[in-house]
């Protein structure tokens, strides 16, 4: 089994929101779903004409974490939020009870409610879709033209993405929080 | 079976039953209530969406409701305590109102929660099948689901007069309530990413204002029932010492909240000091929390050391008033700041607060879940002997 990871050479976002579209084409996420599974967000400009810094002018692509340490399936009442075993974190929609508790628990804002199932929903990795396939990308990282994503094994250490974690420097998302992320910000 | 063994109660054809004392109240009640059956019938047509509560915002007024009752609930138990279970024998008059009092309240939250959960039934059978025992969410629903069975023990032990048995379940009842209370606090306290919210702070306010919102409640349940007339002595002497604890635990309020605005503001943490500026600078914090549920009964018992038992009556109302911004305003400010980073890098400085207000549907569940609570009320007050006085001697 693996534990599943994604890198994110973010620099190189151009904010063309293809993930998002290829996520919902693959997911079935409902057409209008504005900043749901998946989202890019984009930094505010600092500094006046001409003096504009370039270093704020980056967009931030986001989705959930898949912590290690999940605070959404720590509050999860019924344990419908669970690790599968590939490390990524699902919700069984059978056992959901729709409480929100996970949603206020994420400090990533990474769920929301799906009309369809009256249940939480998010990023799975495509572990539904192209995982279960037999396919090794995301719908995400297979469609991003610049290359932003790279997503793999973390365990694995000969995985394009353990490399890169080796050879780059990166961080991570309010990992003062203790909840380990498994999204992986490049700098 | 006769049930009459199992719990006293008085017979009376339904015409009876059905009329009111109070006309006035019966019209309230009767409206609220089917404001309530509205707004359920809505959901139940148009589904979640009826709500104003967003993904950045999923928590609305009908946990803020659900919240109000569950705290009167743990009040009115901490309140009829003292009489059945600690033998205090000045608060003995109060114990079966209050106990009745905490059973129709906490029922009420159970019906508003009920339409605020997606999935009421499955939440029943997969609390027991696949419990989460790490999340605060399950014990608060557990521990208050036993605490329901306790207090409907008591209160029936109550009602057969039978004090060493009320006394027993009366202590279990307050024990597992105290617990399912501080969970409810923990629910908000364990909250990691919501710095204005985490910590120990509100597993141990909801304990003291819990205990507050009690006593109002039986100012308004005795200043109800002898409405136009004075209170017997036995009465007024109880009420007095509900005043006097009551100005005390207020003073602790102010305190702890004043040092909760403090510590929250002190060192300017992105995250908890803007939230609690935004919190300062709002009406619903100084009106509604302060100024109602402090501030006035607060003035009203220190200027009359206690003794203005009657006019703690409307300063109690004037309270709760204040104790409902106090629910509805911690489950709105601990979601004011948004957690997705749509503006900035590294999440230090949010674009703006997230912004809130209850559809009518919201409002019509919440709000008419009130009536419903008055309806069981006026049901139990009617159907049961609660003015006899339980003491152990």
């Amino acid at each position: 089994m693996a534990r599943y990871g994604m890198a994110l050479d973010y620099k190189n976002c151009i904010n063309c929101k293809a993930c998002e579209v290829a996520c919902k084409e693959e997911n079935g996420v409902l057409l209008g779903a504005d900043k749901h599974r998946i989202w890019v967000g984009v930094n505010e400009l600092e500094g006046e004409w001409p003096n504009i810094a370039l270093s704020s002018s980056v967009f931030m692509p986001s989705q959930c974490q898949h912590c290690d340490n999940a605070p959404c399936q720590e509050v999860c009442p019924t344990n419908a939020t669970y690790y599968d075993e590939n490390h990524v974190v699902r919700v069984d929609v059978d056992k959901c009870i729709l409480c929100s508790y996970c949603v206020e628990a994420c400090p990533y804002g990474a769920r929301y409610e799906d009309p369809r199932t009256v249940t939480m929903d998010k990023c799975t990795f495509c572990s539904d879709t192209r995982l279960a396939r037999g396919e090794t990308t995301t719908a995400c990282q297979n469609t991003c033209p610049t290359k932003v994503r790279t997503f793999g094994d973390l365990d694995d250490p000969n995985s394009e993405i353990s490399q890169l974690l080796r050879n780059r420097e990166h961080f991570s998302l309010k990992a003062n929080l203790g909840t380990k992320p498994k999204l992986f910000y490049l700098m | 079976m006769n049930l009459n063994k199992i719990i006293p109660y008085k017979k009376m054809s339904l015409k009876e039953l059905l009329t009111p004392d109070n006309k006035l109240m019966a019209l309230i009640a009767v409206v609220l209530t089917a404001l309530f059956f509205i707004g359920v019938i809505n959901v139940l047509v148009h589904g979640h969406e009826i709500y104003n509560v967003t993904k950045d915002h999923p928590w609305g007024l009908l946990i803020a409701m659900y919240i109000f009752f569950v705290v009167s609930s743990t009040g009115l138990c901490i309140v009829g305590s003292f009489g059945d279970v600690f033998d205090f024998k000045v608060f003995a008059p109060s114990s079966k109102r209050a106990i009745l009092g905490s059973i129709v309240t906490i029922l009420s939250g159970f019906a508003v929660i009920a339409f605020e959960i997606g999935h009421p039934v499955r939440m029943m059978i997969y609390n027991v099948l696949t419990p989460g025992l790490t999340s605060a969410i399950w014990w608060m629903g557990t521990l208050y689901g036993l605490y329901l069975t306790f207090m409907i023990i008591e209160f029936i032990f109550l009602m057969r007069e039978d004090m060493k048995n009320a006394k027993i379940f009366g202590l279990i009842g307050l024990l597992v309530g105290l617990a399912a209370h501080s969970n409810l606090g923990a629910v908000f306290g364990f909250l990691n990413t919501r710095l204005v919210s985490n910590g120990v702070f509100y597993p141990t306010y909801f304990i003291l204002t819990a205990f507050i919102t009690g006593i109002y409640l039986t100012f308004l349940m005795y200043g109800y029932y002898y409405r136009g007339k004075s209170f017997p002595e036995n009465i007024n002497n109880m009420l007095v010492n509900f005043a006097k604890i009551q100005g005390l635990l207020i003073a602790i309020l102010i305190f702890f909240e004043a040092w909760k605005m403090l510590t929250g503001y002190y060192g300017g943490v992105p995250g908890r000091a803007d939230v609690i500026t935004h919190i300062l600078s709002g009406n619903t914090f100084w009106l509604g929390e302060f100024m109602c549920g402090m501030f006035i009964p607060f003035i009203v018992i220190l200027f009359s050391k206690g003794k203005a038992t009657k006019l703690m009556v409307p300063a109690s109302l004037i309270g709760m008033v204040g104790i409902f911004f106090m629910r509805y305003d911690l489950v709105h400010d601990t979601q004011l700041m948004p957690m997705q980073n749509f503006m900035t890098r590294v999440y230090q400085e949010m674009p703006g607060f997230v912004e809130y207000f209850p559809s009518n549907t919201e409002m019509m569940i919440g709000f008419g879940a009130i009536g419903l609570c008055l309806v069981l009320y006026y049901l139990g007050t009617k159907l049961f002997d609660l003015t006899s006085t339980c003491h152990a001697d």
